[in-house]
């Protein structure tokens, strides 16, 4: 029993040792996550949210970052935990960037 | 919250152990490379709610020993041909180990776990 992202030890080719800045959307997943998995609210362990993205299916783990997986398998947990659905995160989603949108177009 | 219940460690450091292969579906955090390997406990880390099942969210218990183990590389690359000295140091839940066995050792039977 070998799981998709399980590859230590697997032919990778050379490793890709670019920086990668933060971004800031990247800190809020996480800060999320630890708020979600902390001790008083134990809304969603760390594990749940591995178990999440290590059975999403391969091609949603190889095609995206590792904050991007973390984020689609808390959407998919929180969803199966019934506490939100993707319709609501994604609703939220597109009213944000409508917020947004007429500041970056410098209007 | 009840008082937590005592939990017995059944290795010391310095003894040989060989990694399980539990065959287990789901999340676990003992990686294949590793699993039918031979080892030497180096260090109790403590005692942690097992992430399996955590990770399907059962955080009642019981709490699992962890255990810091180290590994020839040779046992885990049998082609490494760099400094003998070289350890690899992981840390393994005691489910997933085994006392190690002469048998262990052998690199026949390391060929055979590959297969």
């Amino acid at each position: 029993m070998r799981g998709y992202h399980d590859i230590g030890g697997k032919d990778a080719g050379p490793i890709d040792l670019t920086e990668l800045p933060w971004q800031h959307w990247e800190k809020q997943v996480e800060a999320i996550r630890n708020l979600l998995g902390d001790a008083t609210r134990r809304v969603m362990s760390l594990d749940e949210l591995r178990l999440g993205f290590e059975s999403f299916g391969e091609d949603k783990y190889r095609r995206y970052s590792f904050y991007r997986r973390r984020l689609e398998a808390m959407i998919d947990t929180l969803e199966k935990k019934g506490l939100l659905t993707r319709a609501e995160v994604e609703a939220e989603f597109e009213a944000v960037r409508a917020r947004w949108r007429p500041a970056c177009r410098g209007d | 919250m009840p008082p937590p219940k005592t939990v017995s460690i059944r290795f010391r450091p310095g003894d040989a152990v060989r990694v399980l292969d539990l065959g287990l579906a789901g999340h676990v955090r003992t990686p294949a490379y590793v699993r039918g390997r031979t080892g030497r406990i180096v260090g109790f880390v403590g005692c942690f709610l097992n992430p399996e099942a955590l990770s399907v969210g059962n955080t009642s218990g019981p709490m699992v020993p962890l255990y810091r183990v180290a590994f020839e590389m040779r046992a885990l690359w049998p082609e490494f041909d760099r400094n003998e000295a070289d350890r690899l140091y992981l840390e393994v839940y005691e489910h997933w180990l085994a006392p190690a066995t002469a048998s262990d050792a052998d690199p026949k039977r390391r060929e055979s776990d590959h297969a």
